[in-house]
């Protein structure tokens, strides 16, 4: 019982960092329909910079989410007023066009980080990183906590932007009814943007929580990507409140096989894999569609 | 198309006597392009002339690599596990397009790249394939010039079959697909069964290279075989050389293969290989969604209307 | 149409292009390494230790080859870490540049790939980076300075053991072993294995588990670590994985009486970014930089000199494969490869910087000499506590958990 205790603090822990990472996709495919593939590369990038910042400034990891964060918005609308908004725009179907172009994009950050940082493995040391507090009954890192406790502030914060402000509520007017949202005045371009801008910062909110917890190299993200996908996938794309649920979906199951089965653990990637593809095939709108009634409802007032 | 078919001769008449004029190395160099070939090109019946992007071929040059050697290891002469090889690669290609083709668009690439991945993390963890630490070839079975023209005329036999699958009725069916699945439906097109005709044609198209590159290399790996890189290039030679035309993915494929050799072998350049392929690729979707082709045909166009605006890119090729 | 055939006339042109050429009087050296990508790390290490053991030849004025002094020119490639473009670069580096004798690469799936290409041309090939049995015994042309990872685990096993005898760890024993999955994780198991089913009264592995290269979050796999309370814990892991493997250990707040990462542990980086968590972790090595023999000592400060690096394993195996090959290459007295292939063969390095301090080729071709263990000490210490004899510090046994 202790034991199921703790691996369902395990997946709710997980599911945060997981929530926060799959946000960040879901926000831009919410709004542009767009699949971002460089987001692994952003996270990447994030944390090499929460690197830069801690080994020239000595700053800590979690500060400097308050630099990296606006940086990485600014950076996001740089990139949707240079890059994307050049590509045809294309009504409510995602573009294989802007699929590779970030796909392009995220090879070309790779080596960047190559080439500013080097192919080395680096690691964030703090004097936190390896104390842990016990609770029922196992250890937890400080780190991960701390991780957990970001997710949810960042979450929530981003929940009561887009209930309160009039920017959110045109971001998720267009999520929910991209027609009816442009012809009724929304400006689009300008809504891609900060949708664009704010996908991006999620990103780089992930990347440097990251950081504070696993060693990367420029290759680093690949693997969080695909477990990303398959949390909005699991979701169902255009849901948000379906992303929280299949980040702790994906969390419980990774946890649960780890605990209770003799699957070799290095499966669980393809595990989780497999799953994303069964999940796009027997229910393309995601796990939440069950309940869509019920969470329309929720995120309509 | 008459330049196409210039095009081919050239490639034919390269593939064919280089034998008889090159040295080893060039002939190691030109086994690479038409291997590249092979791949570009059959992923293109899929991934350009269906539009179906997959992510995740590498599993295919895998799934064939794999079969030559277990089966060559067994006893068989390795000539006769290639259909085999193809064999396997197309029953894969149904397994996996029979769920992932009921998706659209990125999803369906999404979808690939995870079975792409999932296929390389089974393959290091089984103990049939001899794990991460890969399988070798019986060492006996190595004789260059064989292979290199088995490799060259599978290469001119897909380039063949691209271009005889174009003017067909299958061919026209996957463009119309590709155009608009719902109005190709309606016209009474399958679509789900030409896809998975269409990847299976390809599947076994790129076992049985992977078949030949076992016997060439003689060691195949996880790392080596069912690599994401691997996928990647395979998507990115067609896409730069002109997707969904005949002579795109060739060209893109001679590029690469071109790139890949010299680019390694120069210090300063080595390092940026992901930035020529990432911006390539970004160039590409930016500017020209037709690659080199696209391009080639503009710069034409421009010539002969000179003067008068060019109005959109052109298409086919 | 006339650009057309131009252009594909170039192409051809392109391809068919030959190599111009070659000057007789140097000895050419290929080199193929990977210098980016996921071996980038010591690949690049093992580019320096090898570009500097040539450049220290060729500043003395060449090695005596039959009479005369040739400079030796050294064509490096880099691999990016990819098995198919490793071996093809060799290949090239055969028919295109011509070389005498090829050096291969680091990491076990990228040497097996390249060691099946020296047989189809009769080209001496020695490296320096991979210790799986299985690629030597092969071929008559491949020979390798890295003695086998099964030893490597077997000297654990015999240093546990003799904690054991001294009474600082008490009999029986469980082990969690965790190993990466690729050939070096899989040969550390094998020997850990065997030793165990030789001495089964003392040892049991109550569990065992694989890993992939690069895993994200190591919770679930040490989850599985804690339930099975062993006594040690025995890894084999990359310095990535080692970094991230421990960091999530020590945040789980897990206390084995023993633990290692197989070759990993001492390297400065990883003892950087643990900090405290890398403390009293033991590792194998092919090299250290504690041994107490003079050729050691001197090595340590030419290399720091030259390049600002204190050398660690991977450079001193860079360094000590270039020259075995180059005391052959004089040995043969020519440039023939059957020549230098038997010199090879022969070889018995006498004044070696590596573990027992001869170096020599068993009938496979690989190296078997013996393995130094370390352990890290609190404040950053680094102590040589196996072979007995060459102790530069006791070992801890249990680790002293506060």
């Amino acid at each position: 019982m202790e034991r199921l205790a703790s691996v369902l603090l395990s997946s709710v822990l997980s599911a945060g960092l997981y929530a926060t990472m799959a946000y960040g996709l879901a926000v831009i495919y919410g709004v542009m329909r767009i699949i971002n593939l460089a987001h692994a590369g952003l996270m990447m990038l994030a944390a090499y910079v929460t690197l830069a910042l801690n080994t020239r400034f000595g700053l800590d990891p979690f500060l400097s989410l308050l630099v990296v964060a606006p940086l990485f918005f600014c950076f996001g609308v740089l990139l949707d007023l240079t890059l994307i908004r050049r590509l045809p725009q294309g009504g409510n179907a995602p573009s294989m066009q802007s699929l590779l172009l970030l796909f392009g994009l995220w090879l070309v950050l790779q080596n960047l980080a190559y080439v500013v940082w080097g192919g080395d493995t680096q690691a964030i040391l703090t004097p936190y990183t390896m104390s842990s507090v016990p609770l029922l009954g196992e250890r937890y890192g400080v780190p991960l906590l701390l991780v957990f406790g970001v997710s949810v502030l960042s979450l929530l914060g981003l929940n009561f932007m887009l209930r309160r402000s009039f920017l959110g509520r045109a971001i998720r007017a267009v999520t929910q009814n991209r027609d009816a949202a442009l012809l009724s005045g929304v400006n689009a371009a300008r809504i891609s943007a900060v949708a664009f801008g704010l996908g991006t910062a999620f990103a780089a909110i992930a990347g440097t929580m990251l950081s504070t917890l696993y060693a990367f190299t420029p290759d680093f993200g690949r693997s969080f990507l695909l477990k990303a996908f398959c949390i909005i996938v699991l979701g169902g794309l255009e849901s948000f409140t379906g992303v929280a649920i299949g980040a702790l979906v994906l969390a419980l199951i990774e946890n649960l096989m780890a605990a209770y089965t003799s699957i070799p653990t290095s499966f669980q990637d393809a595990i989780s894999f497999s799953l994303l593809v069964l999940v796009l095939v027997v229910a393309p709108t995601g796990l939440p569609a069950l309940f869509r009634s019920f969470s329309r409802r929720a995120v309509a007032r | 198309m008459k330049g196409a078919r210039a095009w081919m001769a050239v490639l034919a008449a390269t593939l064919l006597l280089a034998p008889l004029l090159a040295e080893r190395g060039t002939l190691n160099d030109l086994w690479n392009v038409a291997f590249a070939v092979v791949l570009a090109s059959a992923w293109n019946l899929l991934g350009g002339f269906a539009g179906q992007i997959s992510l995740g071929y590498s599993a295919f040059v895998g799934i064939g690599a794999y079969t030559t050697v277990l089966l060559a290891d067994a006893g068989w002469n390795p000539w006769l596990t290639l259909p085999v090889a193809a064999a396997l690669a197309v029953l894969f290609s149904v397994v996996v397009g029979l769920p992932t083709f009921r998706l659209r668009g990125p999803y369906f690439s999404i979808a690939t790249i995870g079975v792409g991945e999932a296929v390389r993390v089974i393959a290091s963890g089984m103990e049939f394939t001899g794990g991460s630490s890969g399988l070798r070839m019986p060492s006996a079975d190595f004789h260059f010039l064989s292979n290199y023209y088995g490799m060259a005329v599978l290469a001119l036999l897909t380039v063949g079959v691209m271009a005889y699958v174009r003017g067909q009725a299958f061919g026209l069916a996957l463009s119309a697909i590709r155009q608009d699945i719902d109005a190709a439906e309606a016209l009474g097109i399958p679509s789900t069964r030409y896809k998975l005709l269409a990847h299976a044609l390809s599947a076994a198209l790129v076992g049985t290279a992977g078949g030949l590159f076992a016997m060439n290399f003689q060691y195949i790996s996880p790392g080596s075989v069912f690599d994401f890189r691997l996928s990647l290039s395979i998507v990115l030679m067609p896409i730069v050389g002109g997707i969904g035309t005949l002579v795109g993915p060739v060209l893109g494929a001679v590029l690469f293969s071109y790139l890949q050799i010299k680019l390694l072998a120069s210090p300063t350049l080595r390092d940026s290989y992901l930035f020529i392929y990432g911006g390539l690729l970004m160039l590409v979707m930016l500017f020209e969604p037709h690659g080199m082709v696209g391009l080639w045909e503009r710069l034409v166009q421009l010539g002969r209307r000179a003067g008068r605006p060019v109005a959109g890119a052109p298409r086919g090729g | 149409m006339r650009l057309l055939r131009e252009f594909s006339r170039a192409v051809l042109a392109l391809l068919l292009l030959h190599q111009a050429a070659f000057a007789q009087d140097v000895v050419r050296l290929g080199a193929v390494l990977p210098v980016t990508g996921k071996e980038s790390k010591i690949g690049s290490a093992y580019k320096q230790a090898t570009e500097l053991a040539v450049k220290e030849v060729n500043d003395a004025g060449g090695v005596l080859v039959g009479g005369k002094k040739l400079k030796i020119e050294l064509s490096l490639l880099d691999d990016t870490s990819d098995a198919a473009k490793s071996a093809q670069l060799v290949e090239q580096l055969i028919t295109q540049t011509k070389v005498h004798a090829i050096i291969g690469g680091y990491g076990s799936q990228l040497v097996q790939a390249q060691s099946v290409v020296p047989e189809r041309y009769g080209i001496p090939y020695i490296s320096g980076g991979a210790g799986a049995t299985s690629i030597y015994g092969r071929s008559k042309w491949v020979f390798g300075t890295l003695s086998p990872v099964e030893h490597l685990a077997t000297t654990q096993m015999d240093f546990l053991q003799d904690l054991v005898s001294t009474g600082k760890l008490k009999a029986p024993l469980s082990i969690a072993l965790i190993t990466e999955q690729t050939e070096h994780g899989n040969d550390y198991a094998k020997g850990v294995k065997a030793y165990v089913a030789a001495h089964a009264a003392g040892w049991t592995i109550p569990v065992e588990q694989k890993f992939e290269l690069y895993t994200a979050d190591y919770r679930p796999l040490l989850g599985r670590v804690q339930a099975a309370k062993a006594d040690l814990f025995m890894a084999d892991a990359h310095l990535e994985d080692f970094i991230s493997m421990q960091r999530t250990y020590a945040q789980m707040g897990l206390r084995n009486q023993m633990i290692t990462y197989g070759a990993r542990g001492a390297d400065e980086k990883g003892r950087k970014t643990l900090g405290a968590a890398a403390d009293y972790i033991f590792a194998s090595g092919w090299w250290s930089d504690l041994l107490p023999y003079p050729q050691v000592k001197a090595f340590n400060a030419r290399y720091k000199a030259a390049t600002g690096v204190a050398p660690e394993w991977y450079h001193a195996l860079g360094y000590e494969t270039v020259r075995a090959l180059l005391v052959a290459l004089q040995k043969a007295g020519s440039l023939e490869p059957e020549k230098i292939r038997s010199a090879l063969a022969e070889l018995r390095l006498t004044d070696s910087i590596l573990p027992g301090g001869v170096l020599t080729f068993t009938k496979t071709g690989q190296a078997d000499l013996p393995f130094v263990v370390t352990q890290n000490k609190p404040g950053g210490k680094v102590d040589l506590v196996w072979p007995k004899e060459s102790k530069t510090g006791e070992p801890v046994a249990p680790i002293p958990w506060q």
